[in-house]
């Protein structure tokens, strides 16, 4: 191999380990596999609220931005702005769990009916007036009452 | 005479006791932000804003989780959330303002000037927004558009990625509030 062909090979070998990089940070989407990941921790939806309401600063640095299973009762299911919202009941009638479930649920989630007993995996992002749950899945059959 | 001063007056009275709950929630506000260079397009979303209005008052006050923006790639997110809003020091972006002019018991849609503090990357900035709110039969929605500019937040962008990021991030909102019953 003489220098300049070297040279031509480093230069290519170099552009596709760099381009190679680029491709995946760029493309890959955070909690496209929800289900894959690991929980941090479950939590009952009554439970999260009333830890959010005593002291929201502690119950960030519990749960924001991790991943969690909340199980809960089902209060309303919303298609507001093309996007499924599931809201579990909290210990209040002001506030509920908002579960912003991922595209693929919409199926299941049409199905769901109040008062129904359901377990939801995604990532906690915080409290407002309602907790925030994102990229949810239903993570079992749901049981009837 | 006076009885009949007496039923005009209780008549008014029922009238105004006739009037809907003065506060309206919007939980699922959304809020998107847009930022067009000629190096490339940055779009995100919020579907979690959180809205009340006090009719009594013509106030309104938002509050949403800055780690709750959806961007179409994982970078943009990190980068938005770990560099330039922190949004671990400073969470939330909020907005008290004062809606002018507002008429609640007007139907159909009005154009009003909302002022008031925005506040993003713990910094507060004097607003006057631009919003069209639609009333029907009690619910309110408000939509709009607004501009903010990335130096009046305190928004620290490397001078590499500067190109990539306008000075002006264009905003829109929609919100559709239900009453709040207390």
């Amino acid at each position: 191999m003489n220098n300049r062909n070297k040279i031509i090979f480093l230069f290519f070998s170099a552009l596709l380990i760099i381009g190679g990089y680029a491709y995946f940070e760029f493309h890959k989407s955070s909690y496209k596999n929800i289900d894959a990941m690991s929980t941090d921790t479950s939590v009952n939806s009554s439970e999260l609220i009333s830890l959010f309401m005593l002291n929201e600063n502690s119950a960030n640095s519990v749960y924001r931005n991790k991943v969690i299973e909340v199980e809960g009762i089902v209060k309303e299911v919303t298609f507001l702005n093309n996007r499924n919202t599931v809201l579990l009941h909290g210990n209040n009638k002001y506030s509920s769990v908002l579960c912003d479930m991922k595209d693929d649920q919409v199926e299941e989630i049409k199905k769901l009916k109040k008062g129904q007993k359901v377990r939801i995996k995604g990532v906690c992002k915080g409290f407002l007036k309602d907790a925030i749950i994102l990229h949810c899945i239903l993570i079992n059959t749901p049981i009837n009452e | 005479m006076n009885k009949v001063i007496i039923l005009i007056f209780l008549l008014i009275n029922f009238a105004d006791f006739e009037t809907k709950p003065d506060q309206f929630i919007a939980r699922q506000g959304q809020i998107s932000f847009f930022s067009y260079t000629s190096v490339e397009n940055i779009e995100a979303k919020n579907n979690q804003v959180l809205s009340i209005i006090d009719l009594s008052k013509n106030e309104i006050a938002i509050s949403m989780l800055m780690n709750a923006f959806i961007f179409k790639k994982s970078l943009m997110h990190e980068h938005f959330n770990e560099s330039y809003i922190e949004s671990d020091l400073h969470p939330k972006a909020t907005f008290e303002g004062k809606i002018k002019d507002f008429d609640p018991l007007m139907d159909g849609v009005q154009t009003r000037m909302i002022a008031g503090e925005l506040t993003i990357h713990g910094i507060t900035k004097e607003v006057e927004i631009k919003a069209t709110i639609e009333n029907t039969e009690g619910k309110y929605l408000f939509t709009g558009d607004f501009e903010v500019a990335v130096k009046d937040f305190d928004i620290k962008i490397p001078p590499i990625l500067a190109p990539n990021i306008a000075k002006n991030i264009s905003i829109t909102f929609r919100f559709e509030y239900q009453p709040y019953e207390k």
